[in-house]
């Protein structure tokens, strides 16, 4: 048998076909974030965690149900007031070398650990209020009575100004090049939300109550989300 | 130079873990030595940008990793290893590997080919789509050198890089130092001296949070020729040279 002719570089060979091979190809939610977020790196990050997919969406629906029966029971929207403060506190503490195995190395990488953090957090905000919004109207459709409002009070009086609040926190975190300083945007600008909605009303709970804000709630978020796409744009010609 | 350090110190509480530690390395192979609690892997890990110091001026690059546009560029053309390397137990080599490439910022069509390249120079192409909670200790040691080599950095930092190697594959990697060495800068840290005997161009030697030596192997050896203890020259002179900083 004849070996290879002498300008064959074996080895590069061998590296072309390994790389061929070893290729994993990216699902199109994944080449759709990537495009999204101008960041192959953040792409594959925030989708590379899929043994947490199915904790994660019964976690959704239990504290939607909970949600749901805590403001139908007690007439007070308790949980929608918390919970933009409960899941910046959650972030805080699901974060740091005790839960993330490989957080070491994060900490070193070009694409920062913290905005993977904050596009992990959006990005199940914006799903879950998608979720809420659906069972909102399954719930009005299907439900007559007071119990048929419920499930949309829950969306849009919580998992809507949450959404918008960690828009917000990660506008400010690309702008100013800082995670930290995007995360306490973002509790202080719930913060004096809650405060100006009881200055205007009288009431701690209009600003997840007051549906004249709902809207504002979407475009800020839509608006933030826009602000991070731009600021973590890579520029043409540099990939 | 790619690293210039100057008095720089790292305090965790009323614990100084780095004392005004002042250090410059070019390409080549540099092996930090020291016994444990030295402050190497404090070092390490703030050259690694994981952490800032408490003070003093870091230089890497050319750039100063305390703003964040340097610093992200630093980290693009960087390569760390730590000490403890965690992984997530369902990705397998490749994907391992890839997944860091990404977070470096590598541009993605050229990702593939760099995976395949590091995953052969660590010995581990038979590995390639085993999940990483199969393999054994040395396996997942060099599985992080690959993702530290992926983006062909231009400075490259190891913890502990032949902790739970086989003797085969030291030698083996020692080699894969020495033809990065040609072109990056190599820290790697250690507490075995005979890996810096035989990898490296300069070595620089802690103790309890000071740089105690500078020099090449050859002139650590000669410290020991009278007053060291030890089995191997090199030995001596780390013992001779630990020995004078402490009287």
């Amino acid at each position: 048998m004849n070996g290879p002719p002498d300008d064959v570089d074996l080895s590069r060979v061998w590296i072309s076909v390994a790389a061929q091979v070893w290729r994993r190809q990216p699902g199109w939610l994944e080449r759709t974030a990537g495009r999204l977020l101008r960041s192959p790196g953040l792409a594959r990050a925030l989708l590379t965690t899929p043994s947490l997919l199915l904790p994660w969406l019964l976690t959704s629906i239990v504290v939607l149900a909970a949600g749901a029966a805590a403001t139908t029971g007690s007439g007070q929207p308790v949980v929608a007031l918390l919970a933009p403060a409960m899941a910046a506190a959650a972030i805080a503490y699901s974060y740091g070398p005790g839960m993330d195995p490989a957080w070491e190395l994060s900490c070193s990488m070009a694409v920062s650990d913290r905005m993977v953090l904050l596009v992990r957090a959006l990005a199940v905000f914006a799903v879950n209020a998608v979720l809420g919004l659906a069972a909102s109207v399954a719930s009005v459709v299907s439900v007559s009575g007071p119990g048929g409002g419920a499930a949309a009070a829950v969306t849009f009086g919580w998992l809507i100004p949450m959404t918008a609040v960690c828009a917000f926190a990660l506008a400010v975190a690309t702008v100013a090049r800082s995670a930290s300083a995007g995360a306490a945007a973002g509790v202080g600008a719930w913060l004096i939300t809650v405060l100006c909605g009881q200055v205007a009303s009288g009431h701690f709970s209009a600003a997840v109550s007051d549906t004249v804000l709902f809207l504002p709630y979407l475009a800020i978020g839509a608006g933030c989300a826009a602000v991070a796409v731009y600021a973590t744009r890579i520029p043409r010609g540099t990939l | 130079m790619n690293v210039e350090i100057s008095d720089l110190t790292r305090r965790f509480g009323r614990h100084q873990a780095v004392a005004e530690v002042s250090l410059q390395a070019g390409p080549g192979v540099l092996g930090l030595l020291g016994p444990n609690g030295a402050g190497k892997t404090t070092l390490l890990r703030m050259m690694a940008t994981v952490i800032p110091p408490t003070t003093g001026h870091l230089r890497l690059l050319g750039r100063d990793p305390g703003a964040y546009g340097p610093r992200r560029e630093v980290r693009r053309r960087l390569g760390y290893l730590p000490q403890n390397l965690g992984y997530y137990p369902g990705f397998t080599v490749a994907e391992f590997v890839e997944y860091f490439a990404l977070l470096k910022e590598m541009p993605a069509a050229r990702v593939p080919a760099a995976v395949a390249t590091a995953v052969e120079r660590v010995d581990l192409s038979g590995k390639a789509r085993a999940k990483l909670r199969t393999l054994s200790g040395g396996m997942l040691r060099r599985v992080g050198i690959a993702q530290a080599i992926v983006n062909e950095p231009e400075l490259l930092l190891l913890d502990e890089p032949t902790a739970g190697l086989d003797p085969e594959q030291r030698v083996h990697f020692r080699t894969l130092l020495r033809e990065l060495g040609q072109r990056a800068t190599v820290v790697v840290s250690t507490h075995l001296v005979e890996d810096v005997g035989a990898a490296c161009s300069q070595v620089a030697l802690m103790d309890q949070g000071k740089i105690v030596f500078v020099g090449t192997p050859g002139e650590l050896t000669a410290r020991g020729t009278e007053h060291g203890t030890g089995d191997a020259p090199l030995e001596r002179g780390y013992t001779a040279v630990l020995a004078a900083a402490r009287a």
